[in-house]
């Protein structure tokens, strides 16, 4: 905990403390009331501690200079010779990878392709890379909309790549990229349209390099070992370490809005959750 | 679990310091109900924050001037609350993530279903509940599904910690919870499909199947079977050193097509013994399972005169039309006479083929077998079976050399199976990820827009390789009948919707025109002529118009005002939304064939201006 908190968790903490020392109000049964004293003690000490460790720490970080994460820079630096398959879960700093690729690429005169399942998305990172490097250097390509499409960095859905890439194969223009970045590229799952994702990777020139970042998938090396035998390219995987960018913890409140943590220091569901939980299946059941 | 008033449980989570949060709710409705209950709960609070979220969406009501006047404005303002699902519209969405992002919300009440690349995090996740609603009851969450919405609880930069909270609900399972928040991430399983888009574009890439076929087994589904090719060739190549081995050994100057031909006569032979029939019912059935077929008329009982034109066989049992034209369903042994004829299963056909059986039925019966045929027939088999196995051995072999190269060929009969079921298996693989093409290029090639055995796209084919759409052969089928500029813009606009809105959604109960209603009953006819032939050729059926789209559609396209369309229809802006741009998009993709089709091409294009206006973008 950081001495900024210190007034705020200590009050709430107090509150919570204040409901843990009512030995009455954590049994659900009786049969804890026949335990002794002494080990009833025991078990709120416990029950504190981990009521401490479940909210200790809530709070603000000091506002820091932005640093790249180690796995970041890794990725970056693996583009340089081969493909990335980049798994982390949302919100973990995926998009600044490709940016800063597609940055150094446009510095050298040479031109990119960002593509997004939802047009939505899309819309979106257009904005986004616009403010970035300048809307002459960005173009936008949707089922309904077209503009700049001439520019270095074209963004949009996977959809209007693959058909370029169709066309390309018909005897149209060539696709015009260095790299191509997938973003939400676990898309390839998606019942309706995953094909279209398979496609693209099949389809794309190895010469260009791909970039697929991907939400966290239990399968990856197996995903990259396909990348890699469909392309002729060697394709690295870059995971998060850690998992999570911030740290989780998971709780229950319970109906008398007592929160409680919903696993103990062993991993196991707090005894009295599981009591909870198991009244709440009897019950199911009696209904069926 | 009875589940917690939603106000009673953001006041819960704030005294814990768990705010803001994002609370995932099973439906829509629920989300907007929590929402505006919530609102109101805390609308007394000293907030100074209120203000600032008035400014907040003012300042998107130029870009999206349709959130100016939504219904939960003052509900967000004041209540610092909100919901967010596809119900709404996305600009709606935007304006409440952005404002999520910006510290000013206290909650958003969603769904499970928050689209991908969404990001909103919040110090705190609340699940009420480890099941997800789908069309028809409960299912269990998976472990993805819940790191997705797990994986916005704290906020990086913002946050020390993230929290998952789980509250009150029926459907609570903590013990669920707890075990999927253990779990290892899903596996990423390949979807791949084939579809009429890729196939004609790739063969018109690439002018043959076979190159097609090659990429079809890149997938990364196929990559296990692929694997399993391997490994079976390689196994297979063993396995013929080791029987070229064992013939050098035995000084048998065969080669390995000997040997395999050898193995294939003696089981057949041994297939042949199996099957032979024994009683006359078995001979009976095993003729009528030969003979029964698609398009052929066939006598129930003796007497010849209830008739049924054959249209399916399956297991034993067969589906046919009566001459009075309803549908009979019946056990082959209930067949009497079969006659030989084959008719197209085409209205006009029908009626001519009964006519026919009246006229001159008994000259077209096919004869029955008599039971003491069929020895004689497979005797004979059996007898030219044992000449064919005697002639494997080269006839300029002396007698010694016979003897001991027909022992030798004996002794290699279970390699020699090891090959043929090798062979077998790597053929079923292969088959199963080309098979859904090859069904697709006969039904393209049935219509005319790639020459199955050329292996090339037609003319037809190439502008239909430009239609990147779900359906497209119903649309190449519509332009090639002159459907399309038959109609105007707003008719043109409805018969797309009715083909890319989601089959099961209701998009409110307009009134349809009667002059709509033709057009679809047009478009249907065409539909099924589609369906027909898919069906015929194994592809599963389409699925259906749906005509509340259509109605909703040509209102829309005919300029009436989205906020009348929305009362009109009573459907959630969010669906109508997504219904009407995809189908503005579809349009753009008819408009686009200029040069095939350059009067339905400019109707399209009038039609998507007329679907593609605000705030549909």
């Amino acid at each position: 905990m950081r001495p900024g908190d210190k007034t705020r968790g200590g009050r709430r903490g107090k509150r919570f403390d204040d409901k843990g020392h009512n030995p009455r109000r954590h049994s659900p049964s009786g049969s804890h009331i026949q335990q002794s004293d002494a080990l009833k003690d025991t078990r709120i000490q416990v029950r504190l501690r981990e009521a401490r460790q479940l909210l200790g720490g809530i709070g603000n970080p000091r506002p820091q200079p932005f640093k790249p994460d180690a796995f970041q820079l890794e990725a970056l630096a693996a583009l340089e010779f081969e493909d990335v398959l980049v798994t982390a879960p949302t919100g973990s700093g995926k998009t600044w990878i490709a940016r800063e690729e597609i940055r150094r690429l446009l510095a050298a005169g040479r031109r990119a392709w960002y593509t997004t399942p939802l047009k939505a998305l899309t819309n979106s990172k257009y904005q986004e890379f616009s403010d970035e490097f300048g809307a002459a250097q960005v173009g936008i390509l949707t089922g309904d909309r077209k503009e700049n499409t001439d520019a270095p960095l074209i963004v949009g859905t996977t959809e209007i790549f693959r058909n370029q890439l169709f066309d390309s194969l018909r005897g149209g223009n060539d696709v015009n990229a260095d790299l191509v970045v997938l973003d939400e590229a676990h898309y390839l799952a998606d019942e309706d349209r995953g094909h279209v994702w398979e496609e693209a990777i099949i389809l794309t020139p190895p010469r260009i390099r791909l970039l697929l970042l991907s939400a966290t998938i239990g399968n990856a090396d197996q995903f990259a070992g396909w990348i890699e035998e469909v392309r002729g390219v060697r394709c690295g995987v870059i995971r998060r370490p850690g998992v999570r960018p911030v740290p989780l913890r998971a709780a229950m409140l319970l109906p008398d809005k007592r929160l409680l943590p919903l696993v103990n220091e062993y991993g196991k569901l707090s005894p009295e959750i599981a009591a909870l939980a198991g009244s709440q299946k009897e019950k199911g059941k009696r209904q069926r | 679990m009875p589940e917690m008033p939603p106000a009673t449980l953001l006041t819960a989570l704030g005294t814990y310091n768990l705010l803001p949060a994002i609370v995932f709710l099973p439906s829509r409705r629920r989300c907007d109900q929590a929402a505006s209950e919530a609102a109101f709960m805390r609308r007394d609070t000293n907030d100074q924050r209120r203000d600032q979220r008035r400014d907040f969406i003012r300042s998107f009501v130029e870009q999206y001037p349709e959130i100016r006047n939504h219904r939960h404005f003052e509900t967000i303002v004041r209540g610092g609350v909100a919901a967010h699902h596809a119900g709404h519209m996305p600009a709606w969405k935007l304006v409440i993530e952005k404002m999520m992002s910006a510290g000013l919300l206290d909650a958003i009440f969603a769904t499970a279903t928050v689209a991908a690349g969404v990001d909103f995090p919040a110090r705190t996740v609340v699940l009420t509940g480890a099941e997800a609603r789908t069309g028809n009851g409960w299912r269990q969450l998976t472990a993805s599904e819940l790191q997705q919405m797990t994986g916005r609880a704290g906020r990086r930069g913002r946050d020390n910690v993230g929290f998952i909270v789980a509250a009150p609900g029926m459907h609570q399972d903590p013990e669920r919870i707890a075990s999927l928040l253990r779990a290892s991430p899903d596996p990423l399983v390949s979807q791949f499909r084939a579809t009429y888009n890729t196939l004609l574009n790739l063969l018109d890439a690439y002018g043959n199947f076979a190159q097609v076929r090659e990429i079809a087994e890149k997938s990364f589904a196929h990559r296990e079977a692929a694997r399993q090719i391997t490994a079976l060739e390689r196994a297979t190549v063993e396995t013929e050193e080791r029987i070229k081995a064992k013939l050098r050994a035995a000084n048998c100057d065969l080669s390995i097509e000997t040997v395999r031909g050898f193995e294939r006569l003696i089981s057949a032979r041994a297939q042949l013994l199996d099957s032979k029939p024994q009683t006359r019912a078995e001979v009976l059935h095993r003729w009528l399972d030969e003979v029964v077929q698609v398009g052929r008329v066939v006598a129930i009982g003796r007497s010849g005169k209830r008739l049924v034109l054959v249209t399916e066989k399956r297991d034993g049992n067969v589906r046919g039309i009566r001459e009075d034209g309803r549908s009979a369903s019946f056990a082959l042994e209930r067949i009497g006479r079969v006659y030989s004829p084959v008719y197209r299963l085409k209205e006009e056909f029908i009626e001519a083929a009964f006519e026919e059986m009246r006229r001159r039925g008994r000259e077209l019966v096919i004869a029955e077998p008599r039971l003491r045929d069929v020895p004689e027939e497979e005797s004979e088999a059996l007898s030219l079976f044992d000449e064919l196995i005697e002639k494997t051995i080269p006839t300029d072999f002396d007698q010694q050399k016979r003897t001991s190269c027909t022992e030798t060929l004996w002794g290699l009969l279970s390699d020699a199976e090891d090959l043929e079921r090798a062979t077998r298996r790597t053929e079923n693989m292969r088959a199963e990820v080309w098979q859904p093409f090859a069904q697709r290029a006969r039904v393209l090639s049935s219509f005319g827009y790639l020459n199955f055995a050329t292996e090339k796209v037609t003319e037809r084919g190439k502008w239909l390789a430009d239609l990147h759409i779900d359906r497209p052969l119903i649309i190449g089928e519509a332009l090639q009948s002159g459907l399309f500029i038959s109609l105007d813009f707003i008719r043109i606009a409805a018969i797309v919707a009715a083909l890319t809105a989601d089959e099961e959604r209701e998009y409110g109960a307009l009134e349809l025109e009667d002059a709509l209603v033709n057009s679809l009953a047009q478009f249907e006819e065409i539909g099924f002529r589609v369906s027909s032939e898919e069906w015929k050729f194994g592809v599963e059926p389409t699925p259906e118009l749906n005509f509340s789209a259509a109605a909703t559609a040509a209102r829309w396209a005919d300029g009436t005002e989205w906020a009348t369309l929305v009362r009109e229809t009573r459907a959630e802006e969010g669906d109508l939304f997504r219904m009407l741009s995809r189908t503005g998009e579809a349009l753009l993709q008819v408009a686009g064939l200029r040069k095939a089709h350059p009067e339905a091409a400019r109707i399209a294009a009038v039609a998507a201006d007329a679907i593609l206006r605000e705030p549909v973008r």
